[in-house]
């Protein structure tokens, strides 16, 4: 049976002119599978983000595979995206759209059925409280506002894979847990969840699995039990901690 | 089960994927080849009206791609033509101050009617120096003196006006001296004529006699032939100008262009969407200034015209009609595809402007020289883009329709859409250009991606095929 998310051999090379040859990923393992959350645990710079802009098909691999429901995404990249849904800090909501507008956007160019736009949208803008606000433009919403319209945005679709890259950067300590239950309720309907975050308290709280990314490379990729019984640590950050100074040379 | 769920059924069963999960309709499987091009179809035009939806929310776009189009034209015309009118009602307004020495005794009918035009006020007679520096001072519009003429015929006279031709009472005094004297010396030469029994027909041997064939409708189009082309490029840049930024940096500066980047649209589809949007209000605008010059400017001209007697009638044939539609298509199609090129890589909506400012100007600049009388719609010029459209436009509203010119001009500008269109997407299929981390402009990326064939520059590794 093929695993929701494959990936194997991944890797990206950026040429910088001060630097020349970065490799920001070096070839990378790992699988997903449906109904869990999978934790991608890294400092900054690690290649988390270089990682999941890979499957998300917004960067081309420079190495290796990637597969998202079966389809390669260097090869069918638009078979790909009709399977995910993205949420960064860095992807944005359209400021002078509505709510009900950016979700009834977001449905139809993600390919959900037309005749169950409506009906979907309807579903997501009462499941999010989004009611009072739905039609006033998102410019004039709240963060808090902005951040379920967001997560409402990625799922819109239905899509059987979700990534959430950071998505409590930012957010004050109620946002932040009202995300993570969020994310917990989508791991509760089936969908597989790639998570990545440097936080170690939302990784141990919410990851089924997590794979500690190190410069570019994966370092270890275990349920926290399995972690734990591996290192000999309790804590994950002790956990994390291990594996980079392991992975310096330490 | 519907065919949609059938088909996610099968899609499901394919990658071993659990039914708890089932639920949404992977349109791209189970989907013929045939179905790409209408799913494609489907995808631009879902951008699209995203892309105008937000664009008629955004004040500034609004304002240049139809307010601006709408309004300033017309308004600029009326502004001006109302001050030309009005600076004439001052001169005609104004008495001249005029100072007259040695009147001639045998031409006291002169002075008559010098002293009877309303318009003419004689000042009391100085020595020439103080007249000289009261004309400096602006206190005397004109010194006026009679000498001996020069054939030496006793009721000959030569009149010498003094004035100061950089003041415009002045310089109207000394008109309205000359159109005196000029009326007087034909009523002159008429009586003296009669006296000796000779008819002015007879006395004025070679006559001009002229006859303009050009109706008032063929006035009022050449009139509009010379203004509409020049402010209709202008105003189809104008429409592209702010779209082009807002569909390519806006995006990039808003956080919105990575957003896009993950929906499931191929990357052809976004670009055709976003030039299809700023060529659309590109051609709005165009279209729309067309229409108020036109329609406004024989009631923004009446007053200038009421003088002299002129009526000139503002209407563009019906069968301009489409060839403008046309012309503005063309035209907006072109100016698009040129502005997102630019725009491709600024990053903030600054960066954007100033990349954009050179086409701007660039396709300014042939229009300009449209404007020098006596050009032809030649099929040279029908090879040349903008100044082919502008020529086209330019001959339609007059009425004449040359159409091997025509034709050349729609092959020439689609070829150049097509063109433009090719390497705007080339452009875009390089990773840093795309996502907006290349740092150079246009014609560093030609140079080092085009002409050194640099396979190492950045990005290089991230094209997409």
């Amino acid at each position: 049976m093929t695993s929701p998310v494959s990936v194997s051999g991944l890797t990206k090379i950026f040429h910088d002119e001060s630097r020349g040859e970065v490799r920001a990923v070096d070839g990378i393992d790992f699988e997903c599978k449906g109904g869990e959350i999978f934790g991608l645990l890294g400092a900054n710079g690690a290649g988390k983000t270089t990682t999941l802009r890979m499957l998300a098909t917004i960067l081309l691999p420079s190495g290796g595979h990637a597969t998202l429901m079966g389809h390669d995404v260097a090869a069918e990249p638009e078979a790909a995206r009709h399977s995910l849904g993205f949420y960064s800090a860095s992807t944005a909501l359209y400021p002078r759209l509505t709510p009900r507008e950016t979700l009834d956007f977001f449905a139809r160019i993600n390919g959900f059925p037309s005749d169950r736009v409506n009906e979907r949208v309807t579903a997501l803008v009462a499941r999010f409280g989004l009611g009072d606000y739905a039609d006033a433009r998102v410019d004039k919403l709240s963060q808090g506002m902005k951040q379920k319209v967001s997560i409402a945005r990625t799922v819109v679709h239905d899509p059987p894979i979700l990534i959430f890259d950071e998505p409590t950067v930012g957010l004050d300590v109620l946002n932040a847990i009202e995300m993570r239950n969020v994310i917990a309720e989508f791991r509760a309907e089936g969908k597989t969840i790639i998570f990545s975050t440097h936080i170690m308290n939302e990784a141990e709280k919410l990851c089924d699995r997590i794979a500690i990314i190190h410069r570019g490379r994966i370092h270890a990729c275990d349920t926290l039990a399995g972690l734990r019984e591996a290192t000999g640590h309790h804590y994950l950050e002790d956990i994390f901690v291990y594996y980079v100074e392991q992975a310096n040379g330490h | 089960m519907s065919g949609d769920d059938a088909r996610l059924a099968r899609t499901r069963n394919a990658v071993g994927w659990p039914r708890a999960c089932a639920g949404r309709l992977d349109v791209l499987n189970g989907e013929t080849m045939a179905d790409i091009p209408s799913r494609r179809l489907h995808d631009v035009w879902v951008l699209y009206r995203r892309e105008l939806r937000s664009a008629l929310r955004e004040r500034t776009i609004v304002v240049n791609s139809v307010l601006i189009p709408v309004l300033l034209y017309p308004f600029i015309m009326w502004a001006m033509f109302t001050g030309i009118t009005f600076v004439q009602g001052q001169t005609e307004g104004f008495v001249s101050r005029v100072m007259v020495t040695g009147w001639p005794q045998a031409h006291a009918e002169l002075k008559r009617n010098v002293e009877r035009d309303k318009r003419i006020q004689m000042m009391p007679a100085r020595d020439l120096a103080t007249a000289q520096r009261q004309l400096k001072t602006g206190d005397l519009d004109a010194v006026a003196e009679f000498a001996g003429g020069a054939t030496g015929l006793a009721d000959n006279f030569t009149l010498r006006v003094t004035f100061n031709q950089s003041k415009e009472r002045s310089a109207a005094a000394r008109d309205r001296l000359a159109a005196m004297l000029d009326r007087y010396r034909q009523a002159w030469l008429k009586r003296e004529a009669s006296s000796r029994g000779i008819t002015p027909a007879n006395w004025q041997l070679f006559a001009l006699e002229s006859r303009n064939t050009a109706s008032s409708r063929q006035m009022g189009a050449f009139l509009l032939g010379m203004m509409l082309p020049l402010f209709f490029v202008i105003m189809v840049a104008v429409g592209c100008f702010y779209p082009a930024v807002d569909a390519t940096a806006g995006e990039r500066e808003r956080n919105t262009w990575e957003t896009l980047m993950t929906v499931a649209a191929s990357r052809g589809s976004i670009v055709t969407a976003k030039y299809l949007y700023v060529a659309t209000l590109g051609c709005v605008a165009g279209l729309l200034n067309l229409a108020a010059v036109t329609l406004t400017i024989k009631p923004i001209l009446s007053p200038l015209l009421a003088g002299t007697g002129e009526s000139l009638e503002f209407s563009v044939p019906l069968g301009a009609v489409p060839v403008m539609a046309a012309g503005a298509v063309l035209l907006a199609g072109f100016i698009a595809a040129g502005m997102m090129i630019f725009a491709s890589f600024a990053r903030t909506f600054r960066d954007g402007q100033s990349m954009i400012t050179p086409f701007y100007m660039l396709i300014l600049l042939p229009v300009m020289f449209l404007q020098v009388p006596g050009i032809e719609f030649s099929l040279g010029l029908a090879a040349i883009p903008v100044i082919n459209v502008t020529m086209m436009v330019r001959e339609a509203i007059s009425g004449t329709f040359h159409w091997p010119q025509i034709g050349l001009t729609f092959a020439v500008s689609l070829a150049v859409i097509a063109a433009l269109v090719r390497l705007a997407t080339f452009i875009l299929r390089f990773e840093d250009v795309m996502i907006g981390s290349y740092s150079g402009s246009l014609a560093t990326f030609f140079r080092e991606r085009i002409l050194q064939g640099k396979k190492s520059a950045r990005g290089a590794e991230g094209i997409r095929r």
